[in-house]
């Protein structure tokens, strides 16, 4: 090495610092790019110019591949899911940092206890989780459009390029409110160059590192950081991130109260339970704070030998509760027989929803 | 090196100046930041077999006098290859130019005109080809050294 190289190497730290300009790198130059530099030089001999540059040699490098895929949960948030749904999705990203073509293999692996991707803990694993590909048609998962990779994996994805990928699994039954289910998504590099062909999958056994070959020959520099999946390690081809799924049940309790509201003796001056008078029963349906609304929900209830239902008052459902008293709500329930029912629908976490009839004592 | 220059005298039959040759040469290193035996980080410079975007590569031009008269007038000029971004040289004398070799000086006195017309100070990016004007003449025998910095874009 020259007194200047020394030199030049000695200060360089400085000089990159000093002279701060980074240039912004995507993914850079493409791979197997030349790059060639050829200095010339003019010069006159005894005053008179010389018409004919001198040139120098051409000196030539090819720029490498950097294969660097990266793989993120994409909305910072848990998926909430009920017990025994079927198709919940989650979100990830994967980008192309590389700075050529890639062919990316996929896969979802779930992960048994230990952290969650949202300050909690893995406790149960999803069924069935598949991968899906965004179409770009609507965003969020949509069965019929978004579909897994054809032939396996993600075809020729360029440099710089992202995909929105989905797993979607099915949430076991058994499941309670809090219960977390985390699961990494992989995604492999193999070398791309060829439509329709996967190509060498990019590990350190196919492609040795810290090898160089030659100045025009084309290296493939690993270059990924390490990810979530457990042996994604910096460096070896493959980048992986974690997503979860939160399960929040719903958890309802029905509360049933009465009060006499005529009798045919006081009407409905402080109206006593005696024969002939009527009383209101006000059933209250509570889905619990923190989990999912409960859907479909509907109320019947069989009335003893000794109660009559009174048509007259109606059925009513979606009522307002106050002091176990229901009041507002539709007259569309019914009664057959001694069974009153009435369909409540759809009662959000952290609300009450009432079905409320009136009977007669035989 | 020498073996080198020697050939290339050899092979040039398109020089025409027999008793005034002026021979130049290009190499490219780059620079690997290794860990010594005791682990401290060192920078070394090598020959450019692994070059991923990024790297900081050092251009070093070589010339010398070969002729039997002084060389006058003497410019070194290197055009920036396309993948490569400028990033200096020790040289204070050098001039640059941000448009193709059309217009020189000093990075700090050269405009940008923007596509949108707007004109910005140019940057180490924008930097086009560098250029050497040598003050004295270059005697005969008489040889040199010159280095620049670049990235890969």
């Amino acid at each position: 090495m020259t007194k200047l190289l020394k030199l030049l190497a000695a200060i360089s730290g400085a000089a990159a610092a000093t002279l701060g300009v980074t240039p912004a790198f995507a993914a850079g130059t493409a791979a197997d790019t030349n790059v060639t530099n050829q200095a010339s030089v003019t010069f006159s001999v005894g005053g008179v110019p010389q018409v004919t540059p001198v040139l120098s040699n051409i000196d030539t490098f090819k720029v490498d591949r950097v294969i660097k895929l990266r793989v993120q949960e994409a909305d910072a948030l848990t998926k909430g899911v009920s017990p025994g749904e079927t198709g919940a999705w989650t979100t990830y990203t994967v980008t192309n940092d590389s700075n050529a073509p890639v062919d990316i293999v996929l896969s979802a692996s779930q992960q048994v206890g230990g952290a969650g991707a949202h300050s909690n803990t893995d406790n149960f694993n999803m069924l069935s989780p598949s991968i899906f590909v965004e179409s770009g048609a609507n965003v969020g998962y949509q069965p019929l459009e978004d579909l897994a990779p054809p032939s396996g994996y993600l075809d020729e994805v360029a440099p710089d390029a992202v995909r929105t990928i989905y797993v979607v699994a099915n949430v076991p039954a058994g499941q309670v409110t809090g219960d977390v289910a985390a699961v990494d998504l992989t995604a492999q590099a193999h070398l791309g160059g060829t439509v329709g062909t996967q190509g060498t999958a990019v590990n350190a056994t196919n492609f040795p590192q810290n090898v160089a070959n030659g100045a025009n020959t084309v290296e493939n520099v690993m270059s990924d950081t390490a990810g979530s999946a457990t042996g994604d390690a910096a460096r070896d081809g493959k980048h992986s991130a974690k997503d979860d799924f939160t399960v929040s049940a719903a958890a309802l309790t029905v509360v049933k109260t009465s009060r006499v509201v005529w009798d045919p003796v006081n009407l409905t001056s402080n109206p006593k339970a005696i024969p002939g008078a009527r009383v209101e029963y006000c059933i209250a349906v509570t889905n619990a704070a923190g989990g999912s609304p409960a859907t479909s929900v509907a109320v019947s209830d069989t009335l003893v030998s000794t109660l009559a239902p009174y048509a007259t008052f109606g059925y009513w459902t979606g009522a307002t509760v106050t002091s176990g008293v229901c009041s507002a709500g539709t007259n569309n329930g019914s009664a057959a027989g001694q069974v009153v029912s009435g369909t409540i629908g759809t009662v959000a976490a952290g609300t009450t929803s009432g079905f409320y009839f009136q009977a007669t004592v035989q | 090196m020498r073996i080198i220059l020697a050939l290339m005298l050899l092979l040039m039959p398109g020089v025409a100046f027999a008793a005034n040759d002026v021979v130049l040469s290009s190499a490219v290193f780059v620079e690997k930041t290794v860990a010594d035996a005791k682990g401290r980080a060192k920078t070394i410079l090598e020959a450019p077999k692994i070059v991923t975007p990024g790297d900081r590569l050092v251009f070093v031009l070589n010339y010398q006098n070969m002729g039997s008269a002084p060389a006058s007038d003497f410019i070194v000029t290197n055009p920036l290859p396309g993948a490569v971004s400028y990033q200096g040289t020790p040289d204070e004398a050098a001039q640059v130019s941000v448009d193709g070799g059309r217009n020189w000086g000093a990075l700090a006195d050269l405009r940008i005109k923007e596509a949108d017309g707007d004109v910005r100070g140019a940057r180490m990016e924008d930097v086009t080809h560098v250029r050497w004007p040598m003050r004295r003449p270059i005697a005969p025998g008489a040889k040199g050294k010159l280095s620049f910095r670049g990235i890969v874009r």
